[in-house]
């Protein structure tokens, strides 16, 4: 893909004897929405922690141009990846509206001591807890959030980094219906902020709803990546991953 | 039980929990907060006990005054300090017994150059508040306890707010909860970590002026407060500056009853059988997250 945004190529990652990855390709242009789907242990999460820095693998991965081997995690945040939680981690004690402060203050800035300022980063962090329908819950702590409102702060957080692409692990796992829904007009939502977004999911159905484009890992290879209608009709799919 | 004998045996206790709280407000920060087991803390009190005397003795500085002065120096060495365990023990994995045994080796070696420098005699320092005592009705107010108690109270205090108030205040409370997700949000956790340990040896310079007000030192003298540096944050509760201070008031007016009705030999033995007590009740401590 040219001009994509984020390219990485041959992508391998051991643990000890197990291949977890052996050696994925995968683009996302500015903006696109991309489902990544695999059954578990299929190296989804383990893509991802590279692209995010926090496990070191072989291969490249390159992000708006820059490569980003030699950068640690919160440098890659700063060039804006934002990821969110399979299992949220909020700060406990602090408020909703302190976990959103954090990101704000500090994301995409080298020198947090010198920030001094309160109330711009109060006023964007209520912005965005209003989109995510957080807003009434700001002054509470956040361990006290439902397992729903725990996900909508998730990504309320990896929001408020200013991401170029955010990559969602799993944010729906465990939610109703209904709140299948309320976080997936969320994650829809960032389309229109020219967010790019992978989103890690089982539930076929959303993934279906979410995606222009579906990429398949299976034991730590990439077996199919296109458009959704594409991907499902592929023998290989079916065989591996729906188990037809 | 005379009133008197208890009310002055409550102010002793009270002053000596300020005290208690300038000690272990460090250890609070960097085991209750950063996660670094640094045992060495005492010899960064001690430490800060030599540069007041030897300022004292040599242009007649008032201790505290040293204490002040020299904090930006104790907060550059524990952010050199930092830096050369985090490239040495922490970036490598976690593994605390290793990290101990690098503070451990850390305690000795300043003792060790504490006594080839200065020798094991006891120092000490003078101030004119030092021998004086006002008298409140019966009860006996010691100004070389009063004098570092309010200090103490203040600096604990003002950690307090710059802890909760402050945005990076909001991050080393953070970095404590969770490394991996503060760095998912842009932000350096050893960096962060860094500076907070650099606050808790500055803390460690400033108790240690202290400690000289209140007793002589010589350089052997931080191993005996390995267990009340350690003791008083796990009560109050790890990482809560609010249970430090409450931790430091039960054991110092613990300590101060024990000695004053049943002899001094005692107080170690009731101040820790306390806090056994206490922590099978509540084994986060009494602020305990």
């Amino acid at each position: 893909m040219s001009g994509a945004l984020l390219v990485a190529k041959g992508v391998t990652k051991r643990f000890g004897g197990f291949v977890a990855l052996g050696g994925v390709d995968l683009s996302v242009g500015a903006g696109e929405r991309v489902g990544l789907i695999g059954p578990n242990g299929s190296g989804k999460s383990t893509l991802v922690n590279c692209i995010a820095g926090t496990v070191r693998g072989g291969g490249s991965i390159e992000f708006d141009g820059h490569d980003l081997a030699p950068l640690p995690p919160h440098r890659r945040i700063r060039l804006g990846i934002a990821r969110s939680f399979q299992i949220p981690r909020p700060f406990a004690s602090m408020t909703v509206l302190d976990n959103l402060r954090i990101p704000l203050l500090y994301a995409a800035r080298a020198h947090p001591l010198l920030q001094r300022s309160r109330g711009r980063e109060t006023e964007e962090a209520l912005s965005i807890l209003r989109q995510v329908g957080l807003e009434a819950k700001a002054g509470r702590l956040s361990r006290e959030l439902t397992q729903v409102d725990m996900r909508k702060l998730e990504l309320a957080r990896a929001i408020a980094s200013h991401p170029k692409l955010l990559v969602a692990d799993e944010a729906l796992a465990g939610l109703s219906a209904s709140e299948v829904d309320e976080i997936l007009a969320i994650l829809l939502e960032m389309k229109g902020r020219g967010v790019a977004v992978i989103l890690i999911e089982h539930m076929m159905r959303a993934v279906l709803r979410f995606s222009e484009r579906i990429a398949v890992l299976v034991v730590g290879r990439k077996i199919a990546d296109g458009p959704a209608e594409t991907v499902l009709r592929d023998p290989a799919v079916e065989r591996a991953y729906l188990g037809q | 039980m005379s009133g008197p004998l208890f009310a002055n045996a409550l102010v002793s206790g009270l002053l000596l929990a300020g005290f208690y709280a300038a000690v272990s407000v460090g250890i609070s920060i960097a085991f209750g907060m950063l996660d670094v087991v640094n045992i060495a803390h005492p010899a960064f009190i001690i430490l800060g006990s030599y540069a007041a005397s030897i300022a004292n003795a040599s242009m007649g500085a008032d201790p505290i005054v040293t204490a002040v002065a020299l904090s930006p120096a104790f907060f550059a060495l524990g952010l050199l300090l930092y830096r050369f365990y985090h490239a040495t023990f922490e970036r490598r994995g976690r593994e605390p017994l290793r990290g101990l045994a690098f503070f451990f080796g850390i305690l000795f070696v300043t003792e060790v150059a504490l006594i080839l420098a200065f020798g094991v005699d006891y120092r000490s320092v003078t101030a004119r508040y030092i021998g004086t005592t006002w008298r409140l009705g019966t009860v006996d107010l010691p100004l070389r306890l009063f004098v570092p108690f309010v200090v103490s109270v203040a600096m604990t205090l003002s950690l307090q707010v710059f802890l909760s108030r402050t945005f990076f205040g909001r991050a080393v409370l953070a970095v404590g909860q969770d490394q991996l997700a503060l760095q998912l949000m842009g932000v350096d956790p050893v960096r962060i970590k860094q500076i907070a340990f650099g606050i808790s040896i500055a803390t460690a310079g400033v108790a240690g002026a202290l400690l000289v007000i209140i007793q002589p030192v010589q350089p052997s003298l931080g191993r005996e407060y390995i267990g009340l540096v350690f003791a008083i944050p796990v009560l109050g509760g790890m990482g809560s500056i609010a249970g430090t201070l409450a931790g430091a008031a039960i054991l110092g007016v613990a300590t101060s009853f024990t000695a004053t009705f049943f002899g001094p030999s005692w107080a170690p033995a009731v101040s820790f059988g306390l806090l056994l007590f206490a922590l099978a009740f509540r084994p986060s401590g009494l602020f305990g997250r």
